[in-house]
């Protein structure tokens, strides 16, 4: 009955009927209390949305799958202590649990949410090197600026861990039959002794780690169990790791088809002298292959799961997926067995492959000449040599998969790395070179929008965005960044009706509320806009892009106090958030702290230093420290960065006006003017420095020009004075 | 400033008054910022009334003319307009008729700046503090007092309903000379 509810429970949780799958959990583990039934209990409850739950089920438990779903659960709930008190000791968890990865990236995630920078950025390195293809935590790298480049997180050494992990399936699959066969045929070819007494001493030890496994790992009940009897016997077979049932039911079955039919491989075909040589040669090959041994029941099992699924899916994202959920199963086992000091060089094992399966096929041919009952057998043995050649061909899609995957990662590493150091162009370049089935998906999009945003260039962004929302309406990351691009464009209907889109799609989501700030925003009403931007913080505090909207509100309603206390918060939260720094810098240089507003400017610098806008702000606070030279530097770098920036070259003419350089400073304005025909202030400067100049008419005739295009009223008056001045010295010439 | 009814000024003579109150966005109040105080009031109608942005209740004084409305800044600000809601039609002997505006530093240098004569005041009175003179479009001042010298039929007490003061907006982009009017400039001179 026990096998069968949970069995039942796993079918229900699978396809979604979660309150099905809670009560049959509910009544199993009434009638069957045991750690593993409570497990399947507690994730029921996480499936359910319910860790409060999971949290009450599992506390105190010591069992390593437990205390990561009690981990998972915590963590749901923000309890960080719990989650990690109950995540140490690692290694042992590691050991245990299927996804030592997953426990290095929700330890990352734990540490960097208690403000343990460091430590959080060597958990997330961790995962990643165990398991390469996880994303989230080189994601998470590359948001605190740690991340290293892409091409060495995810080239070629991942390549062929990956591969290694997928086809160690194959060639321990092979080497069950391969033991077998040395036991039998061990008097046939002497040299057999020392190579069966070396596996014997490996799988020793493999027993040994896989018994500690046992003894650590918990039993989830099920066909596992009946596998686990069965297997116990043979000295050959290794207990299965409870990883098996997570995968499939069907993965054991074969399995114990497979090493039937292995045993019977002796009756193969007919070999040659050649083939023995090649096979003592090989022998090394053979007994390092056996390290893959350890886990060979669970690998065979996964790579024929495995097989199904990319026999089953087109796409390399579908792979992807699978390769993850495969490869985190396999991770953590694969890498606390086999890394115990047994290869040290993966390429190496990757090209043992090569030469291993070559020997396994060898030997196969050899043995079968010794088979007495060939006829017989000779069928199964057909299909068994169908299936091996099957799968060694499956292992090169295999191989190719891999790298494919791995490369699609590698770019979009890239990318997004790039990207979180504000390295816009060199982020498009890198994500152009993604197929245009992947460029063109939602997540690409906005990252490209995103890229255009930073440049200041809102054309693009507009496109980039609109057309994710397009291909994906439902995805609504980054959809604040482009209410922030319509906003800045003054494109008020369409910043309306983004706003009502989002909100529509989803209630809370914290973007949503972001674009209807910006909504009221762009409209003038300001404490509505700061009440929006209030509910998506409240929706997700830990969304920093809310803070810092909410800031810039304050500063524009002038409440100053609360303007920094909300950019403090969105620091708290991720300190490379640029645009925070500079909202701070603002506000300390408009109440005249400039040293304070120095300081943050250069903090936003520092984490972005290819922004000409910021450049130009730090510029203007040295000016008004006195620093001209500095000043001027910065202002050099603003306009070298972006032509297109009006405001270093204006900043710049201003300050040589002030240095006394009259002349390059009307040289700079000359051209502005050429681009800017109707700013105002460009002409009111040109009419200042021809004041200087002493050259009467002309600074009359900028006045005039600046005075009609408009400008706010105290710069009317501030020019009207300036007129007035100048008239002045016409009337005393004329006295004299 | 659009105005809806007649807004005739004939040596500092208002008459009439304006429905609405439209002003420039270049300009921005400035009242929250000062401490406000008046000569004297009677209890329930004191200094709130006149900055709650409710035309229904009105500041009532309680004391000898001239009866003083105080603003006091912590800094020197820049105001070019000041703006009054008071109502003939309803306060009658208590409409303010005769009022002037003095700035200084404190108490003790107050300086009049305005003075200006209402008839049957009905709506929101624009008083405007700029001087002939463009270098004189504002009044850069610690303290503005507003003196109401005489009301309608000679009444003691005056009713005044709102007053609301306003200077320029500074320059978005502060250590600037100007401040910039065309778009792409603008775009360029903040980060959001």
């Amino acid at each position: 009955m026990e096998a069968l509810l949970a069995n039942y429970v796993e079918k229900s949780l699978k396809q979604y009927m979660r309150r099905n799958a809670i009560f049959l959990c509910e009544r199993l583990y009434a009638e069957f209390p045991s750690e593993v039934n409570l497990q399947l209990l507690a994730r029921c409850y996480l499936n359910n949305n319910q860790p409060h739950s999971a949290y009450h089920v599992l506390k105190g438990m010591q069992m390593a799958q437990s205390r990561y779903l009690f981990a998972v659960a915590c963590l749901e709930m923000d309890l960080f202590s719990e989650a990690e008190t109950a995540l140490l000791p690692i290694e042992e968890l590691c050991a245990h649990v299927t996804n030592g990865a997953a426990v290095q990236y929700l330890l990352g995630i734990i540490h960097r949410d208690t403000n343990r920078m460091k430590s959080s950025v060597e958990h997330f390195r961790k995962a990643l090197s165990i398991d390469p293809l996880f994303w989230a935590a080189y994601e998470e790298l590359c948001i605190l600026g740690e991340a290293e480049e892409a091409a060495v997180c995810f080239g070629d050494v991942a390549i062929h861990y990956v591969q290694e992990h997928y086809l160690g399936n194959a060639s321990s699959y092979l080497q069950i039959a391969n033991s077998d066969q040395s036991l039998d045929s061990s008097q046939a070819f002497g040299l057999e002794d020392l190579s069966l007494s070396h596996l014997q001493q490996m799988e020793g030890n493999n027993i040994r780690n896989i018994c500690l496994n046992n003894h650590g790992g918990p039993n989830l009940t099920g066909p596992v169990g009946q596998i686990t009897n069965s297997c116990c016997n043979s000295s050959f077979f290794r207990t299965p790791s409870p990883v098996l049932t997570q995968l499939s039911d069907m993965a054991p079955p074969p399995l114990i088809r497979n090493i039937r039919f292995c045993q019977n491989e002796v009756s193969l075909r007919s070999s040659t002298q050649a083939r023995r040589e090649f096979v003592r040669e090989n022998e090394s090959a053979q007994i390092r292959g056996s390290l893959f041994f350890d886990s060979g029941r669970r690998r065979s099992a996964r790579l024929a799961a495995a097989q199904r699924s990319f026999n089953s899916t087109q796409g390399s994202e579908n792979k992807a997926n699978n390769l993850r959920a495969s490869i985190k199963l396999n991770s953590g086992t694969c890498y606390s067995t086999v890394c115990k000091g047994q290869f040290q060089n993966l390429e190496e094992v990757g090209k043992l492959l090569e030469t291993y399966d070559d020997a396994v096929s060898a030997f196969r041919a050899t043995s079968s000449s010794l088979s007495s009952s060939a006829d017989v057998k000779s069928v199964q043995d057909e299909t068994v040599n169908t299936q091996l050649r099957s799968f060694i061909s499956n292992s090169s899609k295999i191989k190719s998969g891999i790298s494919d995957t791995i490369n699609l990662l590698r770019i979009l590493g890239e990318g997004y790395r790039h990207l979180c150091e504000y390295r816009c162009q060199e982020a498009l370049n890198v994500y152009q070179k993604l197929s245009s089935k992947q460029y063109n998906t939602g997540w690409v999009l906005s990252q490209v929008g995103k890229a255009y945003f930073e440049l200041v260039d809102y054309l693009n962004a507009d496109y980039a965005f609109s057309l994710a929302r397009q291909i994906s309406p439902y995805n609504l990351e980054g959809m604040d960044v482009y209410s922030t691009v319509l906003y800045l464009m003054k494109e008020d209907m369409k910043l309306k009706y983004l706003a009502q889109e989002l909100i529509s799609i989803d209630r809370f989501a914290p973007q949503a509320w972001c674009a209807i700030g910006n909504c009221y925003s762009f409209q003038k009403d300001h404490e509505t806009a700061l009440k929006s931007f209030q509910r998506a913080v409240q929706l997700n505090s830990r969304f920093p892009y809310a803070h810092t909207l909410s800031g810039h509100e304050n500063v524009i309603i002038e409440d100053y106090g609360n303007a920094v206390e909300c950019y403090q918060k969105a620091l708290h939260v991720d300190a490379r958030h640029y645009k925070s720094w500079y909202g701070l810098g603002m506000i300390y240089l408009r109440q005249e702290k400039i040293e304070f507003a120095e300081h943050h400017f250069r903090q936003a610098y520092r984490i972005n230093p290819f922004s000409s806008v910021i450049m130009y702000y730090l510029g203007t606070t040295l000016e008004a420290l006195k620093r001209s030279e500095e000043a001027l530097v910065m202002m050099e770098k603003a306009i070298v960065t972006d032509n297109k920036n009006p405001l270093p070259k204006y900043s710049k003419a201003n300050m040589l006006v002030t240095l006394g350089r009259l002349n390059e400073a009307l040289e700079i304005l000359e051209e502005l003017k050429e681009c800017y025909p109707r700013e105002s202030s460009i002409y009111a400067l040109m009419g200042e420095i021809y004041k200087q100049h002493k050259k009467y008419d002309k600074s009359m005739l900028h006045f005039g020009i600046a005075l009609d295009l408009k400008p706010s009223i105290v710069d009317v008056a501030k020019i009207q004075a300036a007129i007035g001045k100048l008239i002045l010295p016409d009337e005393i010439e004329d006295n004299l | 400033m659009a105005t809806e009814s007649l807004e005739l000024e004939e040596e500092g003579k208002i008459i009439g008054g304006n429905q609405h109150l439209i002003v420039d966005d270049d300009l921005r109040e400035m009242g929250k910022k000062a401490a406000w105080s008046v000569s004297s009031c009677k209890t329930g109608n004191g200094v709130s009334s006149l900055r709650d942005d409710n035309l229904e209740n009105y500041w009532q004084s309680d004391g000898a003319q001239p009866h003083l409305v105080n603003i006091q800044f912590q800094k020197k600000v820049k105001l070019q307009l000041v703006v009054l809601y008071m109502d003939f039609k309803l306060d009658e002997s208590y409409t303010p008729s005769k009022i002037s505006i003095r700035a200084g530093d404190g108490f003790h240098n107050l300086k009049e700046i305005k003075t200006v004569e209402l008839v049957k005041p009905t709506g929101w009175i624009y008083l405007s503090l700029s001087g002939n003179d463009p270098r004189e479009t504002f009044v850069n001042t610690f303290m503005l007092q507003i003196a109401v010298l005489s009301n309608h039929l000679n009444g003691r007490d005056t009713h005044v309903r709102q007053i609301k003061v306003y200077g320029p907006r500074p320059n978005p982009i502060p250590h600037q000379p100007f401040q910039f009017t065309s778009r792409e400039f603008i775009t360029y001179s903040t980060v959001r």
